[in-house]
């Protein structure tokens, strides 16, 4: 279902989507799991990350669809050389690069917020309905409610009750990404609404996933078919794309700016006030959703993630909790050659 | 182990002065000269200190008493000894990627091992990159130790430009809480006048290396741009200036500096190899070429206000040709070459440096629609364990036979 202005593509969690959809566009997530010749090394070097790779390589191939524009958040390195590459394959297309602020000060926000209202413009200049507080305050709204779905399928999924367990959730994460969020929503009542789907056997272990770009729906049927039961996750392919954020009175984008800042975060944004929290966050994630081990999974090269590891190792360690670290490239086969270690893993927390 | 690193910079201090005392001075003995005895004073323990991000205003912080240093100068400092493989091996241990930055692995690793002195607190600064800003996160965390983060925006719009203004301002309440000293006015302005007094002659400084033939030799501005900022606001970056200004204009004066058979002027993009090899001694003796421009090695800002300096700090920080767009950076890279009538561009691709390698193959369109060939090598700029000194001749060599086989670009 596209929406009446067309289709903005983009490619990090912290894309404004409330914003996006109240310019009357349908935002689409470029994922990385469409296989496409590798290209990308023509201009980057082999040493970035798999998923700004593969992103371009769907560029360089033609294999997304037809876009009024491209919205690229400066969350990383990696991704400000996106914005730049995808700008040399694709002169002719629309592209805005919005800064995004590491830390969420008070003045952070009020600049992030500007940056909103540059990309509000922008849509404008795409052929995008002019936004006014009340829209954008609706579409928050239903992003909200494509969240609080999306939570409940989550716990639905946790407790091992949905039909197609947590490759189902995630096949849904990558619906919602791509879809107008009216059409998510309708989805997700339609899939809440089946009965439980009750298995045989012996129950998962739980475990919470944490990292990056997992888009594929085999890499969580991998890890439920090694024993694992996935009860949560925070990942920006799963629930950080989609998580609440508080509407409030007042100037919609600042509380849009705020909402993105302060809602679960990826390891590029952090409180400069308490340094060194991302481990101590996941502990208390993992902990609050009853899992019995913690499975990192991180695409190659991602600065914002390897630099932090070791502290989120150190913290896991200090609460207890068990912690398996996988590295990949988005795909499922950088996954697959890893089963050993992620059933020994599970073997050991049995 | 800080004892170890403050005995190296006495040590390297008092043998420089001698030198010096004894009528053995030249500017690149100065600039020496005052890099140990910022390590002194860093490894001092009795100085106020921050580690800070490449782009933090170290002239503000020397107006507030405050030794402050780039932490990837640790891991420079630390190849060019030939010691750096402990400090990233013990990365390695603590679980560390080795597909990150050398530079931060080094810096990490020396913090593990006590190697770091502990700072007062830390300015983290978004540009140029993600890495940086996450190793004085954990640098934070480590020390226990307050961080304070200067979001460096994109471009120089007037909002940019108040945005990290006002992060400035707020900076030095910041660094007077933990200091208990105020920004004294006086010595803001005199550190600004310094400032701009030593820009102005690393202009002269540039122009120079520019003339043709070169007065420079690849080893002369090697970190030149990256390092001096650190110096900034001071006396000793106005002298060091001004003795590269005079060296240079000596050897113009003294026409001897163009050696017969010297046909090739290099640009080097990014940061030079750090610890010792013999590639720049290949390219000056087996090919006449030298390196007279480095990226960093431009004054990119105008002169700051030193009645109001935090628009025009903020102006410099955003104005470094890392931050941005590659659209910017190759603008820059294409004026670079066009100011030093430049044959040839290296760019050597540091390993782990996403900012840098994940634009390579735009600069090195860029530069060819001017006409400049661009040589993308292979290597850990820190890390001299990988290094493999002659499959980089190799390709040094053929890039040098590809130069001498054009006709001269520049007439």
């Amino acid at each position: 279902m596209k929406r009446k202005n067309g289709v903005i593509g983009f490619t990090c969690a912290y894309t404004p989507l409330p914003l996006i959809h109240a310019a009357g566009f349908t935002p689409y997530r470029i994922l990385p799991n469409v296989d496409c010749p590798d290209q990308a090394g023509r201009l980057m070097h082999d040493n970035l990350c798999p998923h700004v790779k593969r992103v371009l390589d769907r560029a360089m191939s033609g294999a997304i669809p037809d876009l009024a524009g491209m919205v690229f958040m400066n969350s990383c390195d990696s991704m400000r050389r996106l914005y730049d590459a995808w700008k040399a394959v694709k002169p002719g297309m629309n592209a805005v690069l919005v800064d995004l602020p590491p830390v969420a000060t008070h003045a952070s926000i009020r600049f992030f917020r500007d940056e909103l209202e540059r990309l509000s413009l922008s849509l404008g200049h795409w052929g995008g309905a002019i936004i006014d507080d009340p829209t954008l305050a609706e579409g928050i709204d239903l992003y909200n409610r494509v969240a609080s779905l999306f939570t409940t399928l989550r716990e639905k999924a946790g407790r091992a009750e949905l039909k197609g367990g947590s490759a189902a959730l995630q096949e849904a994460y990558n619906r919602a990404s791509i879809s107008p969020p009216e059409a998510t929503v309708a989805f997700l009542e339609e899939t809440l609404n089946e009965g439980a789907d009750r298995k045989e056997g012996e129950p998962g272990v739980p475990l919470f996933l944490f990292g990056n770009v997992l888009p594929e729906p085999e890499a969580f049927a991998l890890f439920e078919s090694c024993g694992a039961s996935i009860v949560s996750d925070d990942l920006c392919t799963g629930s950080r794309l989609f998580s609440a954020m508080e509407i409030g009175n007042g100037d919609s984008l600042l509380n849009l700016a705020r909402g993105i800042l302060e809602r679960p975060r990826c390891a590029r944004t952090f409180a400069a006030e308490r340094p060194g929290s991302l481990g101590d966050g996941i502990a208390a994630a993992a902990i609050h959703a009853g899992a019995r081990g913690v499975i990192g999974y991180t695409a190659k090269f991602c600065d914002p993630y390897i630099a932090r590891l070791p502290g989120v190792r150190d913290a896991l360690q200090h609460a207890g909790i068990p912690l398996l670290l996988l590295e990949g490239d988005c795909s499922l086969r950088s996954i697959g050659q890893q089963r050993t270690r992620i059933e020994a893993f599970i073997e050991m927390l049995r | 182990m800080t004892a170890m690193m403050q005995e190296y910079f006495i040590g390297l201090e008092a043998g420089l002065e001698q030198a010096i005392r004894e009528g053995n001075s030249s500017h690149r003995k100065l600039y020496t000269l005052e890099l140990a005895r910022l390590g002194k004073r860093l490894y001092s323990g009795s100085d106020t200190i921050a580690w800070c991000g490449v782009t933090a205003p170290f002239d503000l912080l020397s107006a507030m008493g405050v030794t402050s240093c780039f932490v990837e100068f640790i891991g420079a400092m630390l190849a060019l000894t030939g010691a750096v493989g402990a400090f990233i091996e013990e990365t390695d241990h603590q679980g560390y990627s080795s597909d990150a930055c050398s530079y931060h692995r080094s810096v990490s690793g020396a913090a593990i091992k006590g190697m770091m002195p502990v700072p007062d607190f830390l300015i983290g600064t978004t540009n140029p990159c993600t890495g940086g800003l996450a190793v004085l996160e954990n640098l934070a965390h480590r020390f226990a130790r307050e961080l304070f983060v200067l979001h460096i925006p994109q471009d120089d719009s007037a909002g940019n430009v108040r945005f990290l203004a006002d992060q400035m301002r707020e900076m030095t309440a910041f660094v007077s809480r933990i200091t208990g000293r105020k920004l004294d006015k006086a010595a803001l302005r005199k550190s600004m006048e310094n400032s701009n007094r030593a820009c102005g002659v690393i202009k002269e400084v540039f122009e120079l290396a520019g003339r043709v033939p070169s007065p420079v030799t690849s080893r002369d501005l090697s970190n030149f741009g990256i390092v001096m900022p650190l110096f900034l606001g001071g006396e000793p970056a106005i002298a060091i200036a001004e003795a590269y200004r005079d060296e240079f204009r000596r050897r113009i004066d003294a026409g001897g500096h163009g050696k017969p058979g010297r046909k090739f002027r290099l640009l080097w993009i990014q940061n030079r190899i750090q610890f010792r090899h013999g590639l720049e001694k290949m390219l000056e003796e087996e090919y006449g070429a030298s390196i007279i421009s480095d990226e960093l090695n431009d004054i990119t800002w105008g002169p700051i206000d030193p009645e109001n300096p935090f628009e025009g700090l903020a102006r410099r920080a955003i104005s470094i040709p890392f931050n941005g767009t590659i659209e910017r950076r190759i603008d820059h890279l294409k004026k670079l070459a066009r100011q030093y009538r430049i044959d040839g561009a290296i760019n050597p691709c540091n390993w782990g440096c996403r900012q840098g390698t994940g634009a390579r193959g735009l600069m090195e369109n860029g530069l060819r629609e001017i006409g400049v060939p661009v040589l993308n090598l292979e290597v850990d700029c820190v890390d001299s364990r990988k290094f493999a000194e002659g499959q980089m001749r190799t390709r040094l060599e053929a890039f040098m036979e590809m130069l001498d086989g054009r006709e001269p670009l520049w007439r």
